[in-house]
């Protein structure tokens, strides 16, 4: 992993045979809103997102979805009973958890602690910026 | 290492509902058995994790340093191969929880919406009293990777019995995010409620939708049945999106679809535009077109077309929902044509404190239609009349997935009759 350590900041991470490496904070918020399903024809996104309490989550609402924890729950539902997705996201326990699932699973994306990021992960750039870089969005 | 962490444990479990009990501090402190089961749940996940990170360690492994030795691990895992009883060890957790997360086919959800409702209203010859609402059950499931399922049920309480209906259902194949196609029964993407806000009246911040695409209602044809194309169009910061749909339309009972076929050999289409900017979050504007021939008596054809337009603000803070549509016939025998208009406005605004429970809300509603109108004067089909009126209310988020609603009407529904006002109250949720 190139990003420098820097503690706060959350990488977002993805299987690494995600043919991705750079996304604008909107385009990951179009992913995570399930706007954006497929990386490409065959793979499809698989989101992962730590449970409550943890403070990845609390990011991932507070910079990306800009919802509190009920709306966020009330979002989902909507979501896939307006038939616009199949299946919510998974809940991953621990940043360890996310980063198995995402070096394991095709397509999977998932946010950790920027200091526990496993080998086996990919770690995207967000506004072309790293994890522990300069104004860098996620933390 | 266990005993190490029950202290931890205990002292979690019994500071959790000390915490809870505390002032609120962030969005859901909500002191319930679920939430310190889940908490508990959450606890045990993360000591089998620890535990299983220091036999690891134990092992003297040195710690993977390539993306390789991992995927080696997982291979090994996806091919169910056990070469030692340490590495099997090693690999049990993340396999079980790799088997959890990977989607298994067909994986059906299913999820109920219903609402208790109270009305009392100063109309002449009205009844106060409470009734039922609908029951709903929607169903999703994929089916493939590319492949999933919906459907969706209602029971709507009717004085002798319950009438059934099924409300939508769809198959839809994904061949990527810019062309998804499917088959079914559809909420006809005419504007942004019909296709929102479905029958859980949990859902919608409002106790009852706007009349324009009530249920029921003729003013739009609420369902369509046919096939539809949708997806994102390539269109940067912009965020196009579009419906493309060709079906059965109206039945000859303008208020259903034409489940078991079309009443002519003219196919309903529709087309929806959208938007969804990504520079400015929350916003949505987009434009239907939808065309049919309408065939309500044998002989007596009209061609209708609905054009329609919409924008939404869709943050809580504030709330905003303003549509228009406007319902063109055309009579085939005589030329003559007829428009009926009619838009709304809805403005909510969820209150930042008392965990942001509270959404008080306002809508204004307006129909208009001309004083003779074939289409809509059709003895036993016709529900659309001028309509203007507004209400405020306000919604109680009780919990996550239960809410109450209190309102006030005050409608004019027909030219020259009085207005009315009554007070309805809801309790909608989900389970």
């Amino acid at each position: 992993m190139a990003a420098q350590s820097h503690d706060g900041d959350v990488a977002i991470v993805v299987h690494p045979d995600t043919p991705v490496n750079n996304l604008t904070l909107a385009e990951v918020r179009k992913v995570f809103l399930g706007e954006r399903q497929y990386w490409n024809a065959n793979i499809p996104v698989v989101l992962l997102i730590r449970a409550p309490v943890a403070r990845e989550r609390n990011v991932v609402l507070k910079t990306i979805y800009q919802m509190s924890e009920s709306q966020f729950k009330q979002y989902w539902i909507a979501k896939i009973f307006r038939a616009e997705s199949a299946t919510a996201p998974k809940v991953v326990y621990s940043n360890d958890m996310a980063n198995e699932l995402a070096s394991a699973i095709p397509g999977a994306i998932a946010l950790t602690d920027v200091r526990e990021v496993r080998p086996g992960t990919k770690v995207i750039r967000v506004d072309g910026r790293l994890p522990g870089e300069p104004g860098y969005p996620l933390r | 290492m266990l005993s190490r962490l029950l202290p931890l444990l205990l002292v979690s479990l019994v500071t959790s509902p000390l915490l809870a009990q505390s002032p609120p501090q962030s969005a859901e402190p909500e002191p319930s058995i679920q939430g310190l089961l889940d908490r508990v749940e959450q606890l045990e996940k993360r000591i089998a994790e620890l535990e299983d990170h220091e036999r690891k360690q134990a092992t003297t492994t040195p710690p993977a340093d390539s993306s390789s030795q991992t995927g080696a691990g997982i291979k090994l895992v996806e091919a169910g191969a056990s070469p030692a009883p340490a590495s099997h060890s090693e690999h049990m957790g993340s396999a079980t929880e790799e088997r959890e997360a990977q989607i298994h086919y067909p994986s059906l959800q299913i999820r109920g919406f219903g609402d208790v409702d109270f009305s009392a209203t100063d109309q002449k010859g009205s009844v106060s009293g409470f009734d039922l609402g609908q029951f709903v059950l929607h169903l999703a499931s994929p089916l493939s990777q590319k492949v999933s399922y919906f459907g969706e049920v209602s029971f709507t309480a009717q004085p002798n019995t319950y009438e059934v209906n099924v409300e939508r259902t769809i198959i839809r194949y994904d061949y990527n995010d810019y062309f998804k196609m499917s088959f079914g029964k559809y909420h006809t993407p005419i504007g942004y409620w019909n296709t929102a806000f479905h029958h859980g009246a949990w859902l919608q911040t409002t106790i009852a939708r706007p009349q324009m695409v009530k249920f029921g209602g003729t003013f739009i044809p609420v369902h369509f049945v046919g096939l539809q194309a949708e997806g994102n169009i390539p269109s940067g910061a912009l965020g196009l999106g579009y419906n493309l749909g060709i079906g059965n339309g109206r039945n000859s009972m303008f208020s259903r679809a034409g489940d078991s076929g079309d009443v002519n050999d003219n196919r309903a289409w529709v087309a929806n535009l959208f938007a969804r900017p990504t520079r400015v979050y929350g916003l949505e504007v987009g434009g239907s077109y939808y065309r049919d021939k309408l065939t309500p008596n044998p002989g007596t054809n009209f061609d209708e077309w609905i054009a329609s337009a919409y924008v939404v603000w869709n943050k809580q803070r504030p709330e905003l929902l303003a549509e228009y549509a406007n319902v063109h016939h055309r009579d085939l025998q005589t030329s003559e044509t007829f428009n009926t208009t009619s838009y709304y406005v809805q403005l909510a605004y969820r209150l930042p404190w008392q965990e942001d429970k509270w959404k008080p809300y306002y809508r204004f509603e307006y129909i208009h239609r001309p004083g003779v109108e074939p289409v809509w004067d059709i003895t036993g089909t016709a529900s659309v009349v001028d309509l203007v009126g507004s209400l405020v209310g306000v919604r109680y988020d009780i919990t996550n997935y239960a809410a109450f609603k209190g309102e006030y009407r005050n409608f004019r529904q027909g030219a020259g009759k009085p207005r009315v006002g009554g007070a309805f109250f809801q309790t909608a949720f989900t389970f």
